[in-house]
This record gives structure tokens, sequence and C-alpha cells, in this order.
């Protein structure tokens, strides 16, 4: 089954073109990686799936359902099952470890004693049992990253969204967090759509890798070490 | 239109700096503070200046209640006053800055006809166009009271209305009350007036308004106030309360001019005494809104202003009253319930 | 070394202007005729009637905080972060009642409540004491809350809203991610608010509601009696401190950097969807009942007398103009520099003068206006007294809070990098302030003219009793013909004073607004 399915999808922003007749299809469980250069569309293009932007032709499917068509969006983001690591992780300052991971089991409406239990999990499986109560600003940054990848994934969507997660992470620990986020796909079975401009990253995560230049799909990138 | 403004605004910055730097010579300008209402006592001051050909540089005093008032910028300024005269719309205030050390003695020779009543015995004020506290009264009214004893009569409870007596005139003529009557005598009254279910404006000419409006039958106002609404019609007559012989009089409330001690440009300063004092400034402001009544001898008024020798005038000592307001005011604001 | 100094300048300026006075009439207060004494005090605590004037001037400034914040906010997020029609015109249409003397809106309000039951009584019994003053009051104080919501919504980073849009609507959003972010500034606008309610003097006494500034007025023109004055107001100072003190324990520690860029997207704007009509329309009514109603009678009661209006006041609008543009000028000079000095806490008395600034915008106009002639009135600074530099000094000491605030938050926007690099780069500071720090902070510089600029404009309390002779204001002017003057003059001289505050403006926010355009790609959509 597809999860997600883009028909003939064009954006333009400011009337610059952006995404030209993108059509790209997604299974259940694949973990797409699509690499490419700064400013070739990758963003856009997530956050026409997440539901923050609708695209100005073509069609987007999304688990089946019909999510958008020419211009208009027809399920909003929240109702699109979508978790999402944004570039600058807009971790919400104002709330602890364990709000900005609840957050989204409250919103859903999950009994308390189950969000407990989920927010538990996650921490666990993150590895931040001990900082809960600790707010975003008083993390490092891979203990961030930690905490943005744990809210994405804790109301257990069928899509994940990663938007160059890594980019501003030293080489060490960038490489750390890539097994981390393979480890977590293949426990929880999510879908993955991870993009980057780091090659080597592209590589160790992808079970599908496509690239993209200048809005177009580009299907078999340049190996690594061309 | 935008050269004009641009050109007055020039020379207003000019002239204010001017002003301010140096006196170019001293009858060029002349500095007053007033209290008389702005709208009165303006066009008498532009006459000033286009008879003299001295600038006026005016500061007009707010609503009674409405603000510090330029009293207070008088006493702030005490040790370099800024001011020539002070225009006080009530002799009180000329006490007041007689007894701070803030005036000087002047006697203007167009003070001569003024009855001495009018003016401090040594010259540090000089009355000259007064209001008289008169009742109006609504015309449906067949038997008009004849005394502010009414406000006390049975026969009137809940018929009469007064301005709050924490300000203005009526605050003055109270503190008379009290140096005419005695303490205690003024306390009854008082005490009575509030018990015969007096109603309360915020000012004269709201207590004016509801007498013409019907709303209560009479009250103690200024006689401008009264001539006012007389002139547009409402049916309201105007009468001078306590006239009978050996009765109490009608309590006046002259203007007063004052000369400031120290004033920076004291030759201008009595040429505007002067002035204000003359039978011409008394005629135009018997005429103009505010119907004042002249007091020298003979000046031409309208046909609702009764001359000053025709009315019989509750004899007060002004200075005694300016005393006696200060010390009454934490009774006053008790009675009025603040 | 040149920047120490030159904050240091602006400080000590602010002291002279605002400090010395106030510490003039304090002394002024326990030395009564040159011996010390606590009589005025003493006075002061015994009497029963400074408990009522204390519990109706919290109650109204409680009171008037409380509504422009249930309404304020809610119309903030509507105007500002929802695609409803007109919601620029909209704004500016709410922000009128701020941009005039507050005495203005009392004197529309009761043209309108005659010209509906004419006799006045019902009408006047209902305008005249504390629900008037309350009406009155959140009319002119609801464009803080309103404004300063927008400005803060623009400050959320995107990103957080969309990380929020993935689990729940946009009203989960508001209320779970971007209201809580915004919260800390809402409360700033609410210390404002809550201040200028309770400094503020002309609405209350207007509609004869008993409070401390008015108290502190009546103590001047009844008795003549400065000590009395001081001490009554204050106990609105010392209130003034308890706010600002918690402000400054509460609002610093939670000073979290909102923005940062990222996503190539720098605003979203919540699709109102079926909703459009309906709100618009209530809106639109509430502006209707609240704004052009009262103006709209004031316009028409002024109808004829507008050639008597300029003939009267006409150099008093000229000078307002002036000093308003004066007065703006310092202000924002001045309020950059503190601005900047809070931002960076340059020198080490940073908190100490922005604690100042606030004190000097809640104590009543009065107490400044009087300290100033005690304290400039001498033969050697005549040029400062008697002529209008007086005036600008009293509106540098009075207002700024505002235009320090503004550019303090402009400043916060800018990475400290900006000017390090300038820094490395060789640049001496005053070098590196014109032609780094300005030119990306150019529009809270211009923002905190604007705001300088209004309230210069307005301002009575201050220009009242320090004016030279014959430089009075507009709102001076209104004030003093006010004394039996035609209802008909008033109105017309009013609506001019409005003219004369909404074109200057109107034209500098449509700069604004449009600079704003420019550089914002926003994006709507559900």
């Amino acid at each position: 089954m597809k999860v997600v399915e883009l028909k003939a999808v064009s954006k333009s922003l400011d009337q610059v073109p952006v995404l030209q007749a993108i059509d790209l299809a997604v299974s259940a469980g694949e973990r797409l990686v699509i690499f490419g250069p700064s400013g070739c569309g990758k963003t856009t293009l997530l956050r026409l799936v997440a539901g923050f932007l609708a695209p100005d032709v073509g069609s987007l499917v999304i688990g089946g359902e019909l999510a958008a068509r020419d211009g208009r969006s027809l399920i909003p983001p929240e109702r699109r099952n979508i978790g999402m690591v944004f570039q600058n992780l807009a971790l919400w300052p104002h709330f602890s470890v364990r709000g900005n991971i609840e957050f989204g089991l409250k919103a859903r409406g999950l009994p308390r004693p189950e969000r407990e239990q989920r927010v538990a999990a996650m921490l666990k499986l993150v590895g931040l049992e001990n900082l809960a109560r600790r707010k975003p600003g008083e993390l490092s940054g891979g203990q961030q990253q930690r905490v943005a990848l744990a809210r994405a994934l804790a109301p257990h969507p069928d899509l994940v969204l990663l938007d160059e997660p890594l980019s501003s992470l030293d080489p060490a620990l960038n490489d750390r967090m890539r097994k981390e986020i393979v480890r977590l796909q293949e426990t929880l079975g999510f879908t993955l759509i991870h993009v980057t401009h780091n090659r080597e990253e592209a590589d160790e995560i992808a079970t599908r890798l496509i690239g993209m230049e200048q809005g177009s799909i580009v299907e078999r990138p340049l190996p690594a070490n061309a | 239109m935008k050269q004009p403004t641009l050109a007055r605004l020039l020379i207003t910055v000019a002239l204010t700096l001017l002003g301010g730097c140096g006196q170019p010579s001293e009858t060029a300008s002349v500095t007053v503070y007033v209290s008389e209402d702005q709208v009165f006592s303006e066009p008498i001051l532009k006459d000033f200046e286009a008879d003299t050909g001295i600038r006026v540089r005016a500061i007009y005093d707010t609503e009674e209640s409405k603000s510090t008032g330029v009293m207070n910028r008088l006493i702030a300024e005490k040790s370099n006053p800024q001011a020539d005269v002070y225009w006080a719309n009530e002799p009180i205030r000329a006490e007041v800055l007689k007894q701070k050390g803030i005036a000087a003695p002047y006697d203007s020779p167009n003070a001569l006809g003024i009855p001495a009543a009018f003016r401090d015995p040594q010259d540090y004020w000089t009355g000259f166009s007064a209001r008289a506290r008169v009742l109006i009264v609504n015309d449906r009214v067949e038997d008009k009271p004849r005394s502010i004893r009414a406000y006390v009569a049975p026969h009137w409870r809940g018929r009469a209305v007064i301005a709050n007596p924490l300000f203005g005139t009526t605050t003055s003529e109270v503190a008379a009350l009290f140096t005419v009557w005695g303490d205690d005598e003024a306390r009854q009254f008082m005490a009575a007036l509030k018990a015969n279910d007096v109603g309360i404006a915020t000012s004269n000419g709201e207590s004016a308004d509801l007498v013409a409006a019907g709303r209560y039958d009479f009250s103690l106002v200024d006689s401008d106030d009264a001539v006012n609404r007389m002139r547009q019609g409402k049916p309201v007559s105007l009468v001078y309360p306590d006239q009978a012989p050996g009765g109490l009089g009608t309590f006046i409330v002259p203007n007063a001019v004052v000369l400031i001690q120290g004033a920076p440009h004291p030759k201008a300063a009595r040429i505007l005494v002067d002035y204000l004092l003359s039978r011409d400034t008394e005629r135009k402001l018997a005429f103009a809104d505010c119907a004042q009544i002249p007091l020298h001898p003979d000046v031409p008024m309208p046909p609702e202003l009764k001359p000053i020798d025709r009315i019989r005038v509750m004899p007060v000592d002004y200075a005694a009253v300016a005393k006696k307001l200060v010390e009454i005011q934490p009774f006053l604001k008790s009675w009025a319930g603040l | 070394m040149s920047k120490r100094l030159t904050l240091w300048l602006a400080v000590l300026l602010l002291l002279i202007a605002g400090a010395l006075p106030v510490l003039d009439m304090l002394l002024r207060s326990l030395f009564i005729d040159g011996r010390f004494t606590l009589e005025a005090w003493n006075g002061l605590l015994a009497d029963s009637r400074q408990w009522l004037l204390m519990r109706n001037s919290l109650l109204l400034a409680s009171l008037v905080t409380l509504f422009t914040f249930v309404l304020g906010v809610p119309l903030g997020i509507l105007l500002g972060k929802t695609d409803l029609p007109l919601r620029r015109a909209l704004t500016l249409l709410f922000t009128i009642p701020l941009l005039i003397p507050p005495y203005i809106v009392a004197v529309a309000w009761s043209g309108l409540l005659q010209l509906l039951a004419p006799g006045g009584d019902i009408a006047g019994a209902w305008l005249f004491g504390l629900p008037g003053c309350v009406l009155v009051l959140s009319t002119v104080f609801l464009p803080i809350p309103l404004l300063l919501t927008q400005v803060l919504l623009r400050s959320v980073d995107p990103q957080m809203e969309e990380a929020g849009r993935l689990a729940t609507g946009w009203r989960g959003v508001l209320a779970g991610i971007t209201l809580p972010l915004i919260l800390p500034g809402v409360l700033l606008a609410a210390v404002l608010v809550f201040l200028l309610a309770l400094g503020e003097f002309s609405v209350p006494n207007y509609l004869r509601y008993a409070v401390f500034p008015v108290e502190s007025f009546t103590q001047f023109s009844a008795f003549y009696d400065f000590s009395a004055a001081t001490t009554a107001a204050l106990p609105l100072a010392g209130v003034a401190l308890i706010l600002v003190l918690f402000e400054a324990l509460l609002l610093h520690r939670h000073g979290w950097r909102l923005h940062s860029a990222g996503g190539g997207i720098d605003f979203l704007r919540i699709p109102l969807g079926r909703w459009h009509g309906g709100l618009l329309l209530a809106v639109a009514l509430a502006g209707l009942l609240f704004i052009l109603l009262p103006i709209g009678t004031l316009t028409i009661q002024s109808l004829g007398s507008y050639g008597e209006a300029l003939r009267r006041a006409g150099g008093s609008l000229a000078n307002s103009l002036l000093f308003a543009t004066g007065g703006a000028t310092l202000l924002a000079t001045v309020g950059f520099l503190i601005g900047y000095l809070i931002q960076t806490r340059s020198l080490r008395s940073w908190r100490a003068v922005d604690t100042l600034t606030l004190f000097l915008l809640a104590l009543p106009g009065t107490v400044i206006g009087i300290g100033l002639t005690g304290l400039w009135n001498r033969p050697l600074t005549d040029i400062i007294y008697a002529t209008p530099l007086i005036i600008l000094i009293g509106y540098l000491a009075r207002y700024i809070a505002l235009t320090s605030r503004i550019n303090a938050a402009q400043l916060a926007q800018i990475p400290p990098s900006m000017e390090e690099a300038a820094q490395i780069a060789g640049a001496g500071w005053y070098r590196r302030i014109f032609f780094i720090v300005i030119p990306l902070a150019w529009r809270g510089l211009l923002a905190s003219w604007l705001v300088g600029y209004i309230f210069s404009l307005r301002d009575t309390g201050i220009t009242l009793l320090v004016h030279p002779a014959g430089a009075e204001t507009l709102p001076v002017r209104i004030l003093t013909l006010m004394a039996n003057g035609s209802p008909a003059l008033i109105a017309a001289l009013c609506v001019i004073m409005i003219a004369a505050t909404l074109v200057p403006a109107g034209l500098l926010w449509a700069i604004l607004a449009s600079h704003r355009n420019k550089r914002s790609g926003e994006e709507v959509l559900a």
C-alpha cells in the first residue's frame, strides 16, 4: 500500500516555481531519503505533504485518501497522522521535555494513564528518562534532537517527515543520530521521508534514495563517491 | 494653508525664545495668567493688544475642578515670577496671593469709582465686573423664593438643587455665610439643607440646566448662568435673593486683578491692569455672554442686569472669606459625602 | 569609552528630567517652611478617605486592565493573525482612541448619550461614575494589548506553530503554543495599561469619579498645598513601584527568544473559513458602536464651528505639532539609547534605569510638572523654563518608558553577533550604531518616534502645568475653552485634534506597514 502519493504536483512561492510536476509514491515501511542541494524544493515538498501548503496543480493522496488537489487542501495537517522534525527543531520553549512530547497526545484525546505510559516509553526509547522535567533551553543540541524525535513519534504517526534534522550537529553526533533514526524506524515500523543534503547521511538511512534538483525529481542521484 | 502655518510656527518659536531670553523693550509684551473663562477673557486681551500694541502672552485656567490651575503656577513660580498680572475670577484667589506674598500693591487710576467693598484696602487687588449669586427659578413656580433660606424651608423639600459646594463660587458663598452667620448657624444651615433633600449638581451650569428643564424649581447659581438661560429663551427667571430691608443681601463675586510682585514687565503690567479696570472693559463684559455687572457707576449694561447700586450686597470681608474657605474644607468634604 | 559616555549621558538626562523633580517634590513634602516635618504624611495616613480613593483607583485600573485584555488579546489575534478582511483598516480604527487625549473620548461619549437620551438623566447617571470611566478608559487603552498582541504574534517562530498543527487544529495551537509563547509580552502590556489607567486624571475627573490622581489635583486647586498633593500622589507611586518590581522579577526571567529564522516562512495566518462573515460583522459592529458613533457625534456637533475653532486655536495647533515633533525626536533618540542600554545591559545600572522609566510613567503628570517648576524656574535657567524646552523635558520624563521599551524590543531581534562582527572589523561604537545597529533597528526607532509623537501630542497633565505663557498646545487650549465654551466649539477643536494626530500617524503607519509587507511571504492555508 502507498502511504503517500503525489501526482503531477507543481507549486510556486512568490511567483517562483519551486516544485515542477512531481510524481512520487512512498510505500509503507519505506525509508525514503530525498537528497539534494539547498533550495531545490525539498522542504517545500515536505511542507506540502504535511499540509502546510497545498499544491497549485496536481493531487496529493495520503493513506488512500485525497488530501489536497489543485490549490485546495482537503485534510488539515492534524488529521493526516504525520510526525515531523523541523530543521530548527521548533521545540516549544515554554513546555518541559515531557510537555513537548505530551502535547500531541493530549490533542488526540488520549486518556492520562495511556499518555503517561506513552511518554515514558518515548523517553526511554530516546534515552532521556532523566531529563523529562527540563526545558528545551536547558538541553544540549543532541538532547534537543532526541526530544524533537520523541515528540514526532509519540502519537504513533503513519508517516514521519525529517527535514534536515541533523544538519546542525557535529559529525560524531550526526553519525550517532543516523543510527538512532534507523533503529527507531525499525523498532516502530513507521514510514519515513528524510530530507538531507548530506550524501553520507542519505546513504546510511535510505532504503530508497531519490535526488532532487531545481524542483524536479532525479531518480538516480550520483553515487556518493563519484 | 501650508505656508502661513509654517510661518506661524517659526514666529511662535522665535517669539517664545525672544520672550525667554531677554526683554527687548519694557512694554513689548506682558504675561498674564487668567482664571476668568478663556471664552470671555481672551477677546478682552485681544482688544488690549490691538489698542496698545503690547503683545499679550496668556495662560488660561481650566474649569475650576479640572486642573491645578494657574494659581498653583503663580505659587510655584514665586521665587522667579514669570507672570506680570493675574486676572482672578473671584477675590478669594487674589486674597490667597496677597497672603502668600505674591501680589504687589497698585492703586490704578481707573479703580476710582469702584466701591471700596470690592477693593483690597491696601490695593493688592482690585475688583471689577462682578457676578452675583442669584436664584434661577423655573417660571411655572408662582410664589418665587426670595431668600436662600428657601433651601431649608419644608415647602421646598426636594425641589431645590445646588452645585457641589466643594468647588467654585458655591464654595466661596458657603464660606461667606460662615463669616456672616458664624460657624454654628452656618453648619446648622448646611445640615438643614441636606435634611431638606437638596439635589447636588456638578456645576452651576448643570444646576441651571436642571432648573430650566423643570427637574427642580430653583437653584443658587452665578448670574451669568441665569442670564444665559434666559437669553436662550428657557422658561426661567432671575431672583436676587435676600433683598428685603435688613436682609442678608446678595453675595457678589467680582473679578479681581492682581499685579505680581517682581513682575518681569512692571510697566506693561500696570497698563494692562488699568485697561482691565476701565469702564470700557466692564461694558464689554456686561454685554458678553458672561453678563457681568459693572462696578463703576453708570456703565451701560444689558436690561437683564441690575446696576450694582440697586442691589443689596451681602457685606463680606473677602480676606476673612478666603481664610474661612480653607478652614471649612474638611467640613465640606464630609458634607458632600466624599 | 564613547559608548559608556553616551549611555551615561542619556541616563543623566533622564535623571535630570525625571528623577530630580520627583525628588524635589518628595523633599518639599518633608520640609514645610524649612523645617523637617511628617505633618503632610501623618495627615495622609490618618485620612480614611485615602483608603476609599485607593480602592477606587485600584478598582478602576483593574477593571480597565481586565476589559482591555479580555477584548484586546482576542481582537489582536483576529486582526493580526487571521485572514479577516479589512483587518488593517479595522486595526487603525480601534487604535484611534489611544491617539487622542482621553478626555476627548469622554466628551464624545457624553455627547452621544445626550443625543440618545436628551435630558441626560439615565445616560448621565450611567456615564458619570465608575461604569463610564471603565468604558472610556477601556476604549482608550484597548489598542495597547491589541497592537502588542499583533506585534508579538509576528515574533513567534512559525515552525513552532506548524509543529503544533501536526497534532491539533488552530484553536489548540493558539491555546497551547502561540498564546503561552507571547504571554510574557502580553503581561507587560497589562502592566502598562494598569499603570496608565492608574495615573489617568482627565477622564475620572471629567466623569466625576474620585480616584487618587483627581485627589492630587484637587489638593492643588482647592488648597494650593504642594506637600499634600505630593503625599496624595505617593500611594499611587507606591503601587506603581510594586508593579514594576513584580514585572522585573516575573517577566525578565522568562524572556525566551521566540524567533529563529528557518524554513523560509515568516508568518502563518489562520484561515477563518465559514466564520469569515460573522466575525467581520461582529468586529465592524463593535468598531461602529465604540468608536465611530461617539466620534461621529462629535463631528456632527462640530459642524459650523470650524471657523471659530481655527481662529481661536490655530496657533495652539501649530504649537502642538511643533512640540510633538520635538518631543518625539527627543523621546526616540534617548529612548533608543536607553533601550540599547536595557537590551545590552551595558551599564550595571540598567535595571534601575528601566525601573525608573516605568515609575515615571505611572506618576501623575502633576507631580512631575510641579517638580519641574520648582527645579527649573530660576533666573539662570529661564532659557529652559520660560521656553518650550521645559515641555520637552516633561515629555521625556513621562514617556521614556514607552520609547525605550519599543527600542529594546526591536534591538532584541538583532543577534549580538551583528554588532560584534563590526567590532572585530575595527568599527568604533558610533560607527557600529550608525552603520550596523540603526539600519537593522530603524523600524523600532521609527515606531518609537511615532509613539513619542502621539503621546506628546495628547499630553495634558504636564503641558498644562509647565507651558510658557502664550505657548499652549491644542489639548490644553481645549481644556481651557471647555470652561463655558460652546459644545460645538469644543467638538470642532476635538475633531481638529483627532485629525492632527491621525494624519502624521497614518503616514508613518503606512510606511511601517508597507515595509513589513515586502518582507513577509505570508501563507494562508488550512
